[in-house]
């Protein structure tokens, strides 16, 4: 045999496990206190698997390349005003929703595992945080570049950090994100490296990426293919975690299930958002929400989780509940009937659309839907366009409102509610009632938007007030339909329309 | 027309069709490599070309960047050779490999007999030496079959010039049928080897669990004759697993290796037994038998794994469910043409499993 020479894995090793150090005069324990928090056992640190093996000097050359492929193609995309390209205006808000919902999770992200990864008395486990910390820094800022060029041309994308903190639809991937980062450090990672990297990351990125690139958006797609390049890592990450904890130690399984049924239910809940994007808000669509969590969810994740059933872990629980069928519909309708208080434009699909829609939802949107958007139309034509007078009922735990319905009745909405400490508090669905009675003493500080509009702490008094002062959104501007809306009119002008 | 790709640095080959990706076709051959995405966008299963040529495919531009294009790194999930490639992977090489080099031998056959109803045995005398690691297999040229048909050893190393091989007839398989009944004895046959990274991992010292399902227990005979012949001393389980009495083959010579070697266990299960198999022992399928003999508790233990593809499956869902990972189980799958039919979506979580 050849002589031998250090393989990548030896010499990863030495470059990484070096960078520990053995404590002299303080308890290891002490030093990583939230280790044994959560009451995960870890027994054999050395048995952690580097999931991947890429070093900081190479770390380093590979993104600057990324990096200046990626500004030139964004040069080239403002140069050439290619946000005239684009479809039609409507599908500016896609990225609108993009920019205030996703990206400021990638923020959070970074956030969380620069935290969590001081956490673990493994150094591989340490320089796996640090560097995806490093990504996840480098993905919002790469799309906060990209989507900046559109800040020129449309509204609605001036304060989006501003708004993500505080505008009510918002709170709810602000408040997944805070629930995870909150939380000890191995659910952490189950949480976004297992749960939401691994399982769930094809349903966020595929669709708006593959969205963006059947609508001519051309900066929104490579930013996806530079992100995608490194999620790779991230989904490693996922899979080495759920293995390294499975196998340390039997008392591991039931606790790393438990976080996957909450993840995976918060997860799915979340991602409800991207349905709405694909159903409604693509001009050009690229398949239904139905077909994507088919392809995403059901046959790559049927494949994991029938591999994870080895180590004794089962199918998330609350899987049969997700209504992939109703959820985008019911969440758009939401969007539309609130369309004031958003800080993106809405508006009632087109004839083909809705034909479109009868085609991938065959047995729900002719008889569920399509009469609601008929209405919705006629009350247009006679100069009543529809919107709510009223602030929805938030979710306890995933702050969405209570739009969605029972899984064997789509025409009676999902209500449930608890008691605890002489308060009642309310859910959308049976997965966010059991995660609350899981931890309550958490979900009790959740900060609910419309409750905390109600307590007079978003300004006020009026709605009015709210919308521009607290959340900082330019009303006749920022929100309301589309038809008629300054970026409508702007869009014409250019386009030599009207 | 296909392409021959040597995996550095475990040396292992496999054959990849015209259009066909290096990922794809190492996962249908048994051999991993690492991935992810599985569609050029992660980077994952970067490799490097050492001789050869192949097409990048539809590698992203941002996974597979300009410098590494320059360097020869390809995406094994979307690179499709162009020549006889040799690539080198971020994989490991076991320590425990011996990687003796394969040779092309001619076998004279000098005795058959049955084994079971469907099993023969065959020896054959060689006409060279043959330095293998007990478990691991040779390739067998067939008149008239194209391509090559495997068969794991079933002798130990030390009879380094003769062939010991167990051949269940398969159902319409045309290789194992023609072995079955046209094989004669004197003829010669095209043979080459040893194959494979199914071997004992002498370096680890943990006891050793053997499970075998019909005529997957060649591989570990021949393990378990080289460690006794050694004088190891870990204790050994064979779990041999046969449908009926009639098919449980060689338990006789077990039997007696259990007498004379009072760390060597031979526990047989039938999982089917006829009336007049008058049977005594274990009745269950085979990991059935040894999640019994453990009590579900296999940590602590290397198992080696070798028989047909739902055997396998089983048993390594009873080993983890025991508390035995992928790093100490290994297997030897005896896939048949019709075992290739059911293809399914891979999740990347085990590497061999």
């Amino acid at each position: 045999m050849a002589a031998n020479k250090l393989n990548l894995k030896d010499k990863y090793r030495l470059l990484t496990r070096d960078l520990d150090w053995e404590f002299s005069y303080q308890e290891r324990k002490k030093a990583f206190p939230f280790e044994e928090f959560e009451g995960i056992k870890i027994t054999d640190w050395s048995k952690w698997e580097d999931p991947f093996r890429l070093t900081m000097d190479a770390y380093w050359k590979y993104q600057a390349e990324k990096e200046k492929k990626l500004y030139a193609i964004f040069d080239a995309f403002a140069q050439n005003n290619s946000q005239l390209n684009v479809t039609d205006p409507r599908y500016i808000n896609a990225i609108k929703l993009f920019l205030t919902a996703v990206s400021p999770l990638e923020y959070q992200a970074f956030q969380g595992f620069a935290h969590t990864g001081r956490q673990f008395g493994g150094v591989g486990a340490r320089v796996a945080c640090q560097m995806q910390s490093i990504d996840e820094l480098r993905h919002v800022q790469t799309q906060i570049h990209a989507m900046s060029h559109y800040n020129k041309f449309f509204d609605g994308f001036q304060d989006w950090s501003h708004m993500h903190d505080r505008v009510w639809y918002l709170s709810v991937p602000k408040s997944f994100f805070d629930d995870a980062r909150s939380a000890g450090p191995f659910e952490y990672l189950v949480a976004i490296s297992f749960s939401f990297e691994y399982v769930l990351t094809n349903l966020l990125f595929v669709p708006f990426m593959s969205g963006a690139a059947y609508n001519g958006d051309m900066a929104t797609v490579t930013f996806g293919f530079s992100a995608q390049s490194d999620e790779a890592r991230h989904m490693t990450l996922g899979l080495e975690v759920i293995k390294f904890l499975l196998e340390q130690h039997e008392d591991n399984v039931p606790l790393v299930q438990k976080w996957i049924d909450k993840w995976f239910w918060r997860g799915a809940q979340l991602l409800s958002i991207v349905g709405m994007m694909m159903d409604y808000m693509l001009p050009n669509k690229v398949m239904s929400w139905k077909e994507a969590w088919g392809v995403y969810f059901e046959e790559a994740g049927g494949a994991l989780f029938k591999d994870l059933a080895r180590y004794g872990i089962r199918m998330p629980k609350y899987v049969e509940q997700v209504q992939t069928e109703h959820m985008s519909h019911q969440l758009w309708w939401t969007m539309y009937t609130h369309g004031h208080a958003t800080g993106f434009h809405t508006w009632i699909p087109t004839d083909e659309e809705m034909d479109w829609l009868s085609e991938k939802y065959p047995e729900t949107f002719d008889k569920y839907y399509r009469p609601r958007w008929e209405l919705a139309k006629q009350m247009e034509a006679e100069g009543n366009r529809f919107y709510t007078k009223a602030l929805p009922q938030l979710c306890t735990t995933c702050q969405i409102p209570m739009l969605f319905t029972e899984v064997d009745d789509p025409t009676q909405l999902s209500f449930r509610d608890t008691v605890y400490h002489g308060e009642r508090y309310h859910f959308c669905s049976d997965g966010c009632r059991d995660i609350f009675h899981e931890e309550p003493e958490k979900y009790v500080q959740s900060w609910l938007p419309v409750h905390q509009i109600f307590q007079g702490n978003c300004g006020g008094p009026g709605v009015e007030q709210v919308l521009s002062e607290y959340y900082g959104m330019n009303l006749g501007a920022d929100n309301l339909d589309i038809k008629g809306s300054p970026d409508e009119q702007r869009w014409n002008r250019w386009k030599g329309v009207a | 027309m296909s392409y021959e790709v040597t995996i550095e640095p475990t040396g292992d080959v496999i054959e990849v069709d015209e259009g066909q990706t290096i990922l794809d076709a190492a996962l249908r051959q048994g051999v991993w490599l690492p991935f992810a995405c599985g569609h050029g966008t992660c980077a994952t299963c970067k490799v490097q070309v050492l001789e050869g040529e192949a097409d990048i495919g539809n590698a992203s531009p941002f996974a597979l960047m300009d410098v590494e294009r320059d360097e020869g790194k390809v995406l094994a999930c979307c690179a499709m050779p162009q020549s006889d490639l040799v690539i080198e992977a971020d994989i490991d090489v076991d320590p425990d490999f011996a990687g003796y080099p394969v040779v092309d031998f001619v076998g004279t056959l000098t005795e058959v007999r049955d084994l079971s109803p469907t099993i023969k045995g065959f020896w054959f005398e060689l006409d060279r030496e043959l330095e293998f690691q007990a478990g691991q297999y040779v390739n067998l040229r067939i008149p008239g079959v194209e391509g090559s048909r495997a068969f794991s050893i079933a002798n130990k190393p030390s009879d380094s010039r003769t062939l010991e091989l167990h051949v269940r007839k398969v159902p319409g398989g045309a290789g194992t049928t023609w072995l079955h009944e046209q094989l004669q004895v004197g003829q010669t046959l095209e043979i080459s080897g040893p194959y494979g990274q199914f071997f004992v991992r002498k370096s680890d010292e943990q006891d050793a669990i053997f499970i075998a399902g019909g005529s997957g227990l060649s591989s570990p005979q021949s393990m378990i004759l080289d460690l006794l012949e050694e004088g190891d001393r870990r204790q050994l389980y064979l779990f041999q697993g046969a449908r009926n009495l009639a098919e449980l083959y060689n338990r006789e010579l077990f039997e007696g290796l259990e007498r004379n070697y009072p760390n060597f266990h031979y526990i047989p299960a039938l999982n089917d037994p006829l009336p007049e198999d008058h049977w005594q022992g274990f009745t269950g399928f085979v990991h059935e038998a040894a999640m019994a003999r453990f009590d579900n508790r296999f940590s602590g233990h290397k198992a080696y794994l070798c028989g047909p593809p739902p055997m396998i499956d089983a048993a390594i869902t009873a080993l983890m469910q025991g508390r035995l990972f992928e790093r100490d189980i290994h297997m030897e799958r005896f896939f048949t043409a019709a075992d290739g039919s059911e293809e399914s979506t891979r999740s990347a979580l085990f590497k061999r499993i």
